[in-house]
């Protein structure tokens, strides 16, 4: 099979893929009632009436997830070609230390930067001071 | 186990249809047409195994874990509830809340559902059923596979709710914190095979590991090398955003997450999305560690079907049994559990195929 037929196979899932809740969406269209009502559009927020705006602040923890993830991901990148080739490239003939060391640098570089970002606290969750402050009290009265 | 990649001579679904209907005469129109019905199958396939997860098997699993019984009323063990439930759910009626942002609203559940399916497509079901063999394949699901947090928080955001948007957000936290320790030791297991194609990956588990009384025991990588084994069902359970991991979801904590605001069909798409996830996390756990379709006496697409109904099995015993875990504790066990834990059997699993090689 050619290159080609391969893609085409997968463009043609991709087709039926988004055809299938396409066609969920017209069969419910035809079968479902519409009763417009204020009360039944009001957003959900367990029963209470919502306050303020729905554009939050919200913990900064989620940047900094993201921005590690871009770089370990990056990274992956990087293994895939190297985790292909590294049994034949053993086979033909290059030494262990050839093949492993530059992965073993390349990784050891990652585990640096993940220690300090550990160490920074990046990958632990921001705690809002007052949570802190309960936590404190916690400890305290015990 | 060989050192030289299998060279085998698969021929996949949308070739065989070619030729059973005569359509390469047509050329290249023949080609999309023999593609479009092979997808189409394999679409339905997979549907066909969510409707019965979905309505059904989810509350019978759940209810032998919790001494119930569950759906017993509409037809044999209460198989028919599949189709009251899809007609029940399809014409509810379609509440659009005030205020949603509205194409990322109406396109986000066709996001979560249609990249769930589009997986499938490298997935090799045994039978001839398998749709494409590209070089990149493994790379193509983790990818496809992942698209699904891109319409997570298209509807956390769109949907103009506090708890939308935490959901989406505790969503696609979880989802990349976890996607690393997935690929990671997806790719270690590529060390062994040495080829990213699905085709190949499943032909390098056939061979015979060992012979124990008389038994031969396939090098599926699940008993190669079990460490990653179970750092990727760990890893793949957070990804489909199962217990212990239903962060974004937890009913308890943000009403529903990301899907509070949806109703009927839409509502339907996410659950469809969800399930057929949990398959292709299934299928990708069968293909990389246990030997894809391989099984004795029974013909491949039936051993398809019972590895990946078993790990959806072991999804719906790890929601009965376990509680779940908080958000800041779901951070520290991706970030410093996993994430370690998986670099360490990168490099393990190299320095012994180095060795042994």
């Amino acid at each position: 099979m050619s290159h080609v037929s391969h893609w085409l196979a997968i463009g043609a899932l991709a087709v039926i893929a988004v055809l299938i809740p396409m066609g969920m969406m017209l069969v419910s269209w035809l079968l479902r009632p519409s009763v417009p009502e204020r009360d039944k559009r009001a957003t959900y927020e367990s029963g209470e009436v919502p306050t303020g705006t729905t554009r939050i602040r919200f913990n900064i923890q989620y940047y900094m997830v993201a921005l590690l993830f871009v770089v370990f991901d990056v990274e992956t990148v990087l293994i895939f070609p190297w985790t292909v080739i590294y049994r034949s490239a053993l086979d033909a003939g290059a030494s262990l230390t050839q093949v492993l060391a530059p992965m073993l640098a390349f990784i050891g570089i990652l585990v640096v930067a993940l220690v300090w970002a550990w160490r920074k606290g990046a990958v632990e969750w921001a705690r809002s001071p007052r949570a802190e402050r309960e936590a404190g009290d916690m400890a305290g009265r015990r | 186990m060989a050192a030289t990649p299998l060279q085998e001579d698969v021929t996949l679904l949308p070739e065989t249809i070619a030729r059973t209907l005569g359509l390469d005469a047509y050329g290249f129109a023949g080609q999309i047409l023999a593609a479009l019905i092979g997808a189409f199958i394999v679409g339905n396939v997979m549907l066909a195994m969510t409707g019965v997860a979905g309505p059904w098997a989810k509350r019978k699993i759940t209810a032998a874990f919790t001494d119930r019984i569950a759906v017993n009323r509409v037809g044999p063990f209460g198989l028919l509830i599949i189709v009251a439930d899809a007609v029940r759910l399809l014409s509810k009626e379609l509440i659009v809340p005030e205020n949603v942002d509205r194409p990322a609203w109406d396109l986000a559940p066709l996001v979560v559902a249609g990249s769930a399916l589009l997986g499938f497509a490298v997935i090799p079901m045994g039978n001839g059923i398998h749709l494409a063999d590209p070089e990149v394949g493994l790379a193509y699901v983790f990818a496809t596979a992942s698209l699904a947090s891109v319409g997570l928080v298209m509807a956390g955001y769109a949907s103009n709710n506090k708890y939308s948007l935490l959901g989406g957000l505790r969503a696609v936290a979880q989802n990349v914190a976890y996607e690393i320790p997935l690929v990671v030791t997806g790719v270690s297991v590529v060390i062994f095979a040495g080829s990213l194609r699905m085709g190949e990956i499943v032909a390098v588990q056939r061979e015979t590991l060992v012979v124990l009384a008389g038994v031969p025991i396939p090098s599926w990588f699940a008993i190669v090398n079990p460490f990653a084994f179970v750092l990727f069902v760990v890893a793949n359970l957070a990804e489909v955003g199962r217990n212990p991991f239903d962060t974004p979801e937890a009913p308890t904590e943000i009403v529903a997450g990301y899907q509070t605001e949806y109703s009927s069909v839409y509502f339907v798409l996410f659950y469809l999305g969800e399930f057929v996830h949990i398959f292709l996390g299934g299928a990708i756990i069968a293909t990389l560690f246990l030997g894809g379709p391989a099984g004795p006496v029974l013909p491949g697409f039936v051993w398809f079907v019972i590895k990946i109904w078993a790990v959806f099995l072991f999804t719906q015993w790890a929601r009965s049994a376990m509680p779940r875990v908080r958000i800041d504790q779901l951070m520290e066990i991706g970030w410093k559990g996993l994430l370690v834990l998986s670099f360490a059997n990168l490099v393990l699993t190299a320095i012994i195929v180095g060795v042994i090689a």
